[in-house]
């Protein structure tokens, strides 16, 4: 076992402790009777607690990509299904944080990807967004030039122009995306996992817009 | 929130007590009332034994003893889960990889923790309207009625529904276990017409396989595991083209990758042990073996020839006394039963040749003849007449051993994997027979009678072909297509010429011989739809 190991598990225990903090906190915020004054609060808490989460799982997947033991398990997906979930498994902590989180897509698109892997990424890209959108986050998917496109976008302020170059090459070198501070994890985690998705001679791969549907920042996710 | 769950019962099994509480409140704040917990997997069989429930969460990790897969599998070995009840496997991220990989038996779905209300609520109304929507197809799986479970699902698939693509899986594999392959072919094809998909192209290694297009399937596993070193099925698959192929060193080479990538397998563990074994590397047997009676022990799966191995393993290496030891333990884990003493047996036999008392060895044969015996009412599988008949051969009782070889290939002239292990064997016993020419003489000899029977029923002479074919049936009680074939014919003149109560008690006594022989037989639930529907007619 080397150091490397040690930590992976170390994470993996760290993340079983965040997943008591979020249960209870949940229930703290569901009681009527708790002494909280200020529930927003207690969001706040689990919106970090659910950020630190991603965070480290995203590190577990990495380690196990860089060992060659993570599987990619391709399959199709129904969109209108997948991003209900994943909505409903955010609700909550938008609601708390006055941020309104929707999607939209047609009733029957479908796409070919890991869902776990995916869903990790828009969690993460949803997790963000709430810290810079004003009023609301939408998510949406579509059919674009052979790509599926899942798009995360919000209505704040939108991402550095410095960020918008980067991204094509950052898989393969993430020391380039230093500027990109403390997103730098996320983003590079993004689009390993895009990259992962290949078909037909084609690889996934993640963009950073601005002013989309939305006035503020959009994450997309192609993938083939 | 609305109360949608408040009629539906939920079993949590997890070893975690905080995280079993974490879980009862979030249901209860979904509107679930009935509700009960269980804190590892033997207090989790002891309720779904209890009681039926329409939810299983159940977490993957549960400490010592069973895990969450071997609960899973042991509840739907045992039938201890209705076909609308939902199982929802519980993972964390360091379990994805090995509850992935888990093939034979898998869960309605996956939630990795930790997961919101919110999910949970959205997953489990999906889940529910999914089942509800299949149930009659699962209703006609549970009777092994695979033309009727197929009929209800082209109607879902007729709507072209959200869900389509499951429902296609859902199709190919149902035509798979009915062995229809060329309609599973052409699904797998038009599949991978639209798009290179691993699963179908693991089908379409999958039938070309049965259909005994083996370098075909060889090169289908391969070119998958280039695409994906980490797809367990594949080797799995590619072994045992191999093992097919008569090659079985590349067989046992790619089964320990298999291993290696998922040693949670126990039927792998197994197969491995055996391969090895036979092919004289009995190091690796030994560990593979060993691996797969620790794996077994809280399973249901758990069977006196994995100690029988583990302990013939053992003594190859010299470990004689360590081999005594696992039979010892053999004996006590399945203290009744009579197939476990005829194991015993078998394996001690090995042993004590080993270690030159032949007299000791002769002895436990004869032990082991007795147990035979024994069983001769019951109908002996046919994996316990080729241990008898390996042990025969290496105690040099040649004839005894070519007599059972034989008999095996009788019962199952049509059944390949069967026969490849009976090749398997006279090459491991070193035997002086020809299994592969006997196999294709029996198999003319079968095949004859089977087309005189339907030329005869083709001429409306529906009494000749019964006779023929009944006549057959009792020459190889133990051979299921035989029987089957002469309860059809009975069954096709009564569909012609009218039912009566003599000819449905004939088909009757054929139908329970193939039921006692395999309960699971594929083609039982055509047959005794058929003879159903006849009975409701009978005069």
């Amino acid at each position: 076992m080397d150091f490397s190991d040690i930590l992976a598990s170390s994470i993996h225990d760290i993340k079983n402790s965040l997943g008591l903090i979020l249960g209870n906190l949940d229930e703290l915020i569901d009681n009527p009777d708790n002494k909280i004054a200020d529930l927003r609060q207690a969001s706040l808490l689990k919106h970090e607690a659910q950020r630190a989460n991603s965070n480290l799982i995203q590190l577990l997947t990495l380690y196990k990509l860089g060992n060659q033991q993570l599987v990619v398990r391709v399959t199709e997906n129904n969109l209108d299904d997948f991003l209900e979930e994943i909505v409903a498994n955010n609700s909550a902590v938008c609601e708390a944080l006055d941020v309104q989180l929707s999607y939209t897509c047609d009733h029957d698109l479908g796409g070919y990807f890991d869902a776990d892997l995916v869903r990790s990424v828009l969690d993460s890209t949803i997790g963000n967004a709430h810290r810079y959108a004003k009023t609301q986050i939408q998510v949406n998917a579509v059919q674009e030039d052979g790509y599926l496109v899942i798009r995360v976008e919000d209505d704040g302020g939108g991402f550095p122009a410095s960020l918008c170059g980067l991204l094509e090459t950052m898989a393969e070198r993430p020391q380039n995306a230093q500027s990109a501070g403390r997103t730098q994890l996320g983003l590079f985690f993004a689009s390993s996992i895009a990259e992962l998705h290949q078909n037909a001679g084609k690889k996934g791969r993640i963009r950073l817009s601005n002013g989309h549907n939305l006035s503020g920042g959009c994450f997309e996710l192609w993938l083939p | 929130m609305a109360n949608d769950f408040s009629d539906k019962s939920f079993l949590i099994i997890d070893d975690f007590a905080d995280m079993r509480s974490a879980i009862r409140n979030l249901l209860r704040s979904l509107g679930v009332v009935k509700l009960e917990q269980a804190r590892d997997g033997q207090d989790a069989m002891t309720q779904l034994a209890h009681k039926s429930f329409d939810v299983v969460l159940c977490d993957y990790n549960l400490g010592p003893g069973k895990d969450g897969q071997q609960v899973l599998e042991e509840a739907r070995y045992r039938q201890l889960l209705g076909v609308d009840s939902l199982f929802i496997m519980i993972t964390a991220e360091n379990t994805r990889e090995m509850v992935m990989s888990a093939i034979e038996y898998s869960p309605d779905s996956y939630l990795a923790k930790p997961f919101t209300k919110e999910l949970l609520k959205t997953r489990l109304t999906k889940l529910f309207a999914l089942k509800a929507n299949l149930s009659q197809v699962n209703k006609a799986l549970l009777t092994k009625s695979y033309g009727a479970a197929l009929k209800a699902l082209d109607g879902l698939i007729e709507a072209k529904p959200k869900n389509l693509s499951e429902l296609i899986r859902t199709k190919t594999e149902i035509l798979l276990t009915a062995k229809r392959y060329d309609e599973a072919k052409a699904l797998f094809e038009e599949v991978l017409n639209a798009r290179e998909l691993p699963w179908a192209r693991l089908g379409l290694g999958k039938v070309l396989f049965w259909q005994k297009k083996y370098a075909q399937a060889q090169e289908v596993f391969e070119h998958l595991l280039t695409l994906d070193t980490n797809m367990v099925a594949a080797y799995d698959w590619l072994a045992k083209t191999q093992t097919a192929l008569q090659h079985f060193a590349e067989a046992e080479e790619i089964l320990k990758n298999a291993a290696r990538l998922s040693p949670r397998g126990l039927s792998r563990q197994q197969l491995l042990g055996t391969l090895a074994l036979s092919n004289g590397n009995s190091e690796e047997a030994e560990h593979a073996f060993g691996r797969a009676v620790a794996l077994a022990k809280h399973s249901a799966l758990n069977h006196p020839s994995l100690f029988a191995g583990l302990a013939k393993a053992k003594s190859a290496n010299g470990k004689h006394v360590e081999a005594l030891k696992v039979i010892g333990e053999m004996v006590k884990t399945f203290a009744a039963e009579q197939e476990a003493k005829l194991y015993a047996a078998t394996a001690t036999a090995f042993v004590k040749k080993g270690l030159g008392d032949m007299e000791g060895a002769t002895e436990a044969l004869r032990a082991a003849e007795e147990s035979m015996r024994q069983m001769a009412g019951t109908g002996r599988p046919t994996s316990l007449m080729l241990e008898m008949a390996k042990t025969y051969a290496q105690l040099g009782e040649q004839d005894k051993a070519t007599a059972l070889i034989h008999e095996a290939i009788a019962n199952n002239h049509d059944e390949d994997e069967l026969l490849m292990e009976v090749v398997q064997v006279c090459r491991e016993a070193e035997l002086d027979y020809d299994a592969e020419t006997a196999i294709r003489e029996i198999q003319k000899a079968v095949v004859k009678t089977n087309n005189d029977g339907v030329r005869l029923i083709r001429q409306g002479q529906f009494d000749d072909a019964i006779q023929l074919l009944s006549g057959a049936a009792d020459e190889m009680p133990a051979n299921k297509t035989i029987n089957l074939n002469a309860a059809k014919a009975i069954i096709m003149k009564m569909e012609k010429l009218g039912a009566t109560r003599e000819d449905i008690s004939a088909v009757r006594y054929l139908v329970e011989r193939v039921r006692g022989l395999d309960p699971n037989d594929w083609r039982l639930g055509d047959v005794i739809a058929r003879l159903r529907h006849l009975a409701a007619t009978a005069s």
